[in-house]
Order: C-alpha cells, then structure tokens, then sequence
C-alpha cells in the first residue's frame, strides 16, 4: 500500500473505517513513521505538530462524506482521476486541526465545519434531506445559487462566502496534488537544462514577442556549461 | 547564573554563520587562525535529505506547503521567519517593523533571492548628490576589489551593461529570458525602461570542482543541495570546517560581549538552547555577525562599568538608522498568455531578467531609486493555487465563480497568464527610526529583547506611487492590464512595513567621526579595537540594492583588516 493509499484508508476509513484511526493513536512512534512517510525536511518540531494531527481526529465519517461529496461536484472525476486520488478530503481534515488555532481564527471549527453545517442546513431547507441524501442534481440546484459571487455587493451571505472557501480549498488540494499537477500540465520540479522558451512556442507568439539576437548572444551556451570559468583581467570570460 | 568557562581561547570569535559570518570565517580560517563560530541555531547542510526540502512536490506536505510553520511556505528553507517561538520582540505604537530571523547555520542566505548587486559609485556618496544622509567613509574603488574577488569565488551571473552606477563584475552568462519576461522586455522598451539581464549568484556554469552547476529547478529559496546557488553553509562554513580551524557552536545563543576591566573584549557569553545552561568562550577579536539587529542588540546588552551605556555605544547611535529598503508589487494579467501550452519553464530560482533604476532624481519629487524585479505565475502549485480560479473572466464579460468542468477549464486557461511586477528602493537613513532595549520585555532566556520604532516618511511613500504608475504603464506597455486598484495615499500607497523586504541595515553604522557613528571604515567599533561588526549593520545607506553581495565584500575586507593587525600585534 502506499503512502497517500494509507492515508486515505485512515482517514476516509474506506477500508473499515474510526476503528482503524482509533486504534492507530495507541500504535508506538516507530509504526507511525513507518505510516505517516511526509518526509519532506521537517525539524524535530515540525514533525511532531504533524504527527500530532495525522493521529488526531477533527471531523467525523458524515462530515468528512460530505465533504467528499461536495469536492466530487467541484471538481468531477475525469479520465486522469478524482477527489480521492488527489487526497483533497484528506488535506481538508489535515489543515483543520492544523488552523484550528486563535491565530487561523478557529478556521477548522468556524469555516470548515461551519461550511458542512449551512449547506446541509440549505439542503434541508429547499429538499427536506441533508446533503449527503440529496442527488447531484439537487446539490447543484444549490450550487447554482451561492457560486458565484457579485463582488458588487458588500455583505456576501454566509452561504456564498463558505462555497468560495469550499471550492478554494477544493481547487487548491487537487491541483496540488499528483494527478492535479498532471491535469494542470506543470511539467517542471526535475532537473533539466533550460535553453529557452520552445521554438514551437516562440512560433505561437511570431509577431507578439520574440528573442532579440544581441540579448541571446550574451547567454548561457549550455554546451560549455561543465567548463570552469576563466575570465581576464577585464572581466571577459574565456570559458 | 552559574556561567561554564571554556578555557580555549580563540583568534577570533565569529557570532553568526549567515553572509557576514560565513565569509569571515572563511577568509580568517584560510589564514591559520583559531576560530569559533557561534551560531543561534541548528546545524544545516542544503545537501542533507532529512532537511531537504528542494524538488518536493507539494503532496509530500499534509498541509501542501501551506505556511503554517515557515511563513513562506512549508518548502521555503528558513528555520524561523517573521516569529521566533520565545523570542519575541516588540513595535512602538503607532509604529510598524517585522523583522525576520533565520537561526540556522548560514541563516538567511539558505532563502534568499540570491540577487547580487553591486552598490555603485554614487550608492558610496547619495549626500553629495541630495543633501540626505550621510556618505560613507569609503568609495567604490575602496570595495571593488572585493567585489571581484567576491564574483569569481561565489559566481554569479549577468552581462555587462557599462551603467555608471550599476558597475559590472566578473559575470557567468545569465539563462535566456522566459517566455513572460519577454513580455517584460517588450513593455519595458516601449515604457523607457532600462532592461537588462538578471545578476545573480547561481551557477549556470561551473565555478570549481566542489559546487554543482545549477540544474533549473527554480527552487533557490528551498537551498540547493547541489550547492549551485550560494549560501554560506555550502560555500563557506561547512568547507571551512574541514579546515580543522573552526570550532562550530550550534544552538548556541550568543547573549552579550565580555570585557575586561580596561572595556577590551575578552570572548563572549551564550546560552546552550539544549539545556538552556549559560557558557562563556574566550577570544582575541570579536566579529559580530547576527544580523544588523541582532547584533545591536548583543552590543546593547553588553554593558559594564567601562561602557554602561552598551558595548560602542558612546555615541548613543547603535541601533539608529535604521532602515529596510521599500517595497510595492503589483500583478499584470496579459490576455496574451492564456491558454498557453505547459512546458518546463523553472529556470533557476528567480527572473532572469530586470530593471536597474532608470531616471535621474532632479525630475522627480522624490530622493533615491528603485529596481524592478520580475515575478512570474507558471509555478508549481502550491497550497493557495487556485483560491480566485477564473476572477479574470470579469475582463471577458464572462461570470466568476462557478464549479464543475467548466472551472477546472478556467484554472487551466489562466494558469501562467500573470506577471509579478515589484519595486524596491533606497530609503533614507534616519536617526528616529530605531531598534533599542524594551526593558520590560525578555526572552525565554531572560534576556531583554528589541523594541522597534520605525515609521516611513514621505520620500519612501512618493517612491511607493511612483512604483505604481510606473506597473501601469508596464503593464498598458506589455498588452497586460493591472490588478486591482492602484493603493491611494490613505493605503499609503501600498509600501511595504518596514523590515518585510528583510534588508534591514544601518544599526551599527559606518563613519570616520566616532560621535556621528558606531564602526570605523573597517567595520571595528570606534570604542574598543577588537570588537568588529560585519553583517549589515555598519551600512550607512543601502542603496536600492539587495545588501548580500555588499554585506560579503565588507567582510572580507574587514577580515583582511583583522589578520593585518593580529601579525601586527594590534590586537
């Protein structure tokens, strides 16, 4: 099983579930690092607050489908994947408890929660059902009403200004994430030598912008990259 | 407290192991000289993969690189930003500075934008052109040796242009602009911009045997583990401890500079942050290095009966002058480029091209100026992409907000359409913008901390709109339209706070006249002959260039200056 596959059974208990994450809180340091492989250059007390809140939990399996359900009308699956595969519920229940601070102004608690309270409250108000009962289509009658903001007016309602939080939060998980990156088309963060903007893209922009001889003759010749420089007296490379 | 003595006296002390440190402890231990290096926090090696953080995806972060513990972003290398976690320091009312601590080894060279601008003839002597400030004691011709010297041992790259006071150096060839920075290019000539290729210390060809050559990954504030960017870790400290001259202290907390009965220096005291024990280290010189604040702060705590008033500080400036170049920035969307096709366009870490200060001051309503740096948004996503996925439709008639397909359309659209445009200039020195003691306030350690009271004057705020017109114009000039609305006198123009461009410099400054300033030209206090300051606190003005390269030259002159007097037996 691999890493964001784990995570996802914990948190999303698609493989049976609270007993597991429950169960994990007691395991020993060593078993949990073994789980949790965020390895990415943390201080000892960096990765003790993220231990801390990946062996913590903030909402419960109804909140955490809705959610789901609601990040699934956002962004629908499509032939690279989904919410899932993006960890977008996940990353959701990790900056809860990672906001849930005076300083984030109680974020998990205030907006996050908050946000599954007033859609099923809406929910329940135009279809007599929570959200997780609705059908996609009744969601998205809802939707319709409260996505889209009118920066004329002053005071946005509750309700618009947590579906902008909802679907920020919704946007930012997925397209930080590995199939969100390759939907996006991002194609860097490798090594590689960089020589230019493509000539088939230059071409795209004939007439707009181009390269200018004089400015790209004092560039980098990438072929004399691995020769150590020299340079005269006056400052001229000879390499 | 009971202090622990070490009995091991050294040549030199060295109290901090970012710019200034770094490149002291380099050049002193090169000479044969017995040297410690007392630096606040953690040792930190960029090439280290349990403390890398360069080529990370995002996912590899639960939070995805959100800056919830590094204000910059989980990726960016600096332990420690605008809050260090019991150290805090206070702002007078009324008054604003924020003020950014990096305490590991090579501190704040581990995130910087490695932009590596040379102070130019006239950044030596601003007065004699204005009226405003002070001229420094030393001209161009006094530091550009180092400059040189400085420009083949780091590498750096750029062009020379033959601008009177943006002197060229010895230059690597810089990387071909990106396809945005075209765009620059072309609203910058069309504006009467000057535009000229980046100066910047990454290698984009090889310098020597030990450091990599970079390999375009855009990721220079995350340190590069190939050392192809400079940070003095991997250029200095960690090599200089293969030496066998340098004793390195971690997590050690330097509190105050000891002196003997005479106010000579005779080591310093700091506190072990493992076991929060006091100790004390013995040395012939002292080379303050903590940063142009820090410093000034060891310096103010050091008082005894022969400097009561702190070590220096006879002339009751040290913590004076104060001051942090400004900044503005503004976002130019270009319809041009949207829908663009991906490809890999990281580049090295930072643009690849810029703008020097391009006017002259007798047409403007305002003293010094500022340079033009180039941001862009075809970046790897990170926590926050996406937060306004398609606000730009508003300029097509089309509807903002929305969901489903037709979203994830927009994000993919506009990604990449937008260029950062921000402005950093000279601000002038002024003796009512200060840091000092806050006697009420203490550390974890019990030590008193900083107080700052700072406050922009009128010069720095007439800058900030000119920075704005002069984006608009870009941006009309690129094809491009300027986000949001331009900040208006009451939003202060939208200046940065003081201390946010994190160049704070001037605290300790440099003069010939020991009542008017704090060090000497070679950067050793007026007060007592074997106490020096090498970070950027004896800068009299900062120029609207970023002080790094500045910082180093100083150094190593003043190192030079310090192995001089040791064979003499000044000191």
């Amino acid at each position: 099983m691999d890493r964001r596959e784990s995570i996802k059974n914990i948190l999303l208990g698609s493989i049976g579930s609270s007993v597991l994450l429950e169960s994990c809180v007691s395991l020993d340091k060593e078993v949990l690092d073994k789980i949790w492989e965020y390895q990415y250059g943390r201080t000892p007390e960096e990765k003790e607050r993220d231990e801390k809140f990946l062996n913590s939990k903030f909402f419960n399996e109804n909140e955490l489908k809705t959610i789901e359900k609601i990040a699934n009308i956002i962004l629908p699956p499509n032939e690279i994947g989904n919410i899932n595969d993006a960890g977008v519920v996940e990353m959701f229940e990790f900056i809860a408890k990672d906001w849930s601070t005076p300083a984030h102004n109680n974020y998990g608690e205030k907006v996050l929660r908050r946000g599954v309270i007033v859609f099923d409250q809406l929910c329940t108000e135009k279809f007599g059902l929570k959200l997780l009962d609705c059908s996609e289509s009744q969601i998205k009658l809802l939707f319709d009403e409260i996505s889209y903001e009118d920066k004329s007016l002053k005071d946005q309602k509750e309700s618009v200004k947590l579906f902008a939080t909802f679907r920020g939060m919704v946007v930012t998980g997925y397209f930080t994430s590995e199939i969100g990156i390759k939907d996006l088309g991002y194609k860097g963060n490798t090594p590689n030598v960089w020589d230019g903007v493509p000539n088939d893209v230059l071409e795209q922009y004939k007439g707009i912008v181009s390269y200018d001889k004089e400015w790209i003759d004092k560039c980098i010749d990438q072929s004399k990259r691995g020769e150590i420089a020299e340079w005269d007296e006056e400052g001229n490379l000879l390499t | 407290m009971e202090i622990i003595n070490n009995s091991k006296e050294y040549d030199v002390i060295v109290v901090g192991s970012g710019a200034g440190g770094g490149m002291a402890t380099k050049i002193l231990s090169d000479a044969g000289l017995k040297i410690a290096v007392v630096e606040a926090g953690p040792y930190f090696d960029p090439a280290n993969p349990d403390q890398m953080t360069q080529l990370k995806w995002p996912w590899e972060s639960p939070r995805r690189g959100s800056g919830t513990t590094r204000a910059f972003g989980d990726f960016h290398m600096s332990y420690g930003d605008w809050e260090v976690d019991g150290e805090p320091y206070t702002v007078e009312k009324d008054t604003s500075f924020r003020w950014w601590r990096s305490r590991m080894l090579g501190g704040r060279t581990n995130h910087w934008g490695r932009i590596s601008l040379r102070f130019g003839p006239k950044d030596f002597k601003s007065k004699d052109y204005d009226g405003l400030g002070e001229n420094w004691p030393i001209s161009y011709d006094d530091i550009k040796p180092y400059y040189d010297k400085l420009d083949k041992l780091i590498g750096v790259f750029g062009t020379k242009e033959n601008i009177f006071n943006e002197p060229d150096g010895f230059f690597l060839p810089p990387p071909k602009p990106r396809l945005h920075e075209l765009f620059y290019i072309k609203g910058a000539r069309k504006s009467g911009v000057t535009v000229i290729p980046s100066r910047l210390s990454i290698l984009t060809k090889r310098i020597n045997n030990t450091r990599g050559v970079c390999f375009y990954c855009g990721q220079c504030d995350r340190s590069c583990s190939a050392y192809a960017d400079f940070s003095s870790s991997s250029c200095y400290v960690i090599p200089s401890l293969k030496g066998g001259m340098v004793d390195l202290y971690t997590n050690s907390m330097v509190i105050e500079v000891k002196t003997d009965k005479n106010g000579r220096a005779t080591g310093v005291s700091y506190i072990n942050k493992d076991n929060g024990r006091e100790y004390s280290i013995k040395g012939k010189v002292v080379v303050l290095a903590a940063s142009a604040c820090s410093s000034a702060r060891i310096l103010l705590n050091s008082k005894s009966k022969a400097h009561p008033n702190g070590l220096g500080n006879s002339s009751n400036l040290i913590g004076k002058y104060l001051h942090d170049t400004t900044g503005a920035g503004r976002t130019v969307f270009i319809p041009d480029l949207i829908n663009r096709k991906t490809y890999n366009e990281d580049g090295v870490g930072g643009m690849h091209v810029y703008s020097p200060w391009w006017l002259d001051n007798k047409k403007l309503d305002f003293p010094r100026g500022y340079h033009i740096e180039i941001g862009r948004s075809f970046t790897m996503p990170e926590y926050g992409f996406g937060y306004n996925p398609n606000e730009f439709n508003k300029f097509f008639g089309l509807k903002v907000g929305g969901y489903g397909d037709k979203l994830r359309q927009d994000v993919k659209k506009y990604y990449g359409s937008t260029i950062g445009l921000s402005g950093r200039g000279e601000a002038i020195p002024r003796e009512d913008n200060y840091c000092e003691i806050d006697p009420n306030t203490k550390d974890k350690w019990g030590v008193p901390v900083l107080k700052f009271r700072y406050k922009w004057s009128d010069y720095e705020l007439k800058q900030a709109k000119h920075m704005h017109d002069t984006f608009e114009e870009l941006a009309y000039n690129m094809g491009g339209i300027a986000l949001g609305n331009k900040p208006t006198k009451e939003q202060k123009y939208g200046i940065s706070a003081p201390g946010e461009i994190i160049h704070e410099v001037g605290t300790t400054r440099m003069g010939d006249d020991p009542y008017k300033s704090v060090v000497n030209k070679y950067e050793r206090l007026h007060d007592v002959d074997n106490v020096f300051v090498v970070d950027a606190g004896p800068f009299v003005s900062q120029a609207d260039k970023n002080p790094t390269w500045t910082i180093m030259a100083l150094s190593w002159r003043t190192s030079e200056y310090i192995i001089d007097q040791l064979k003499k037996q000044n000191i």
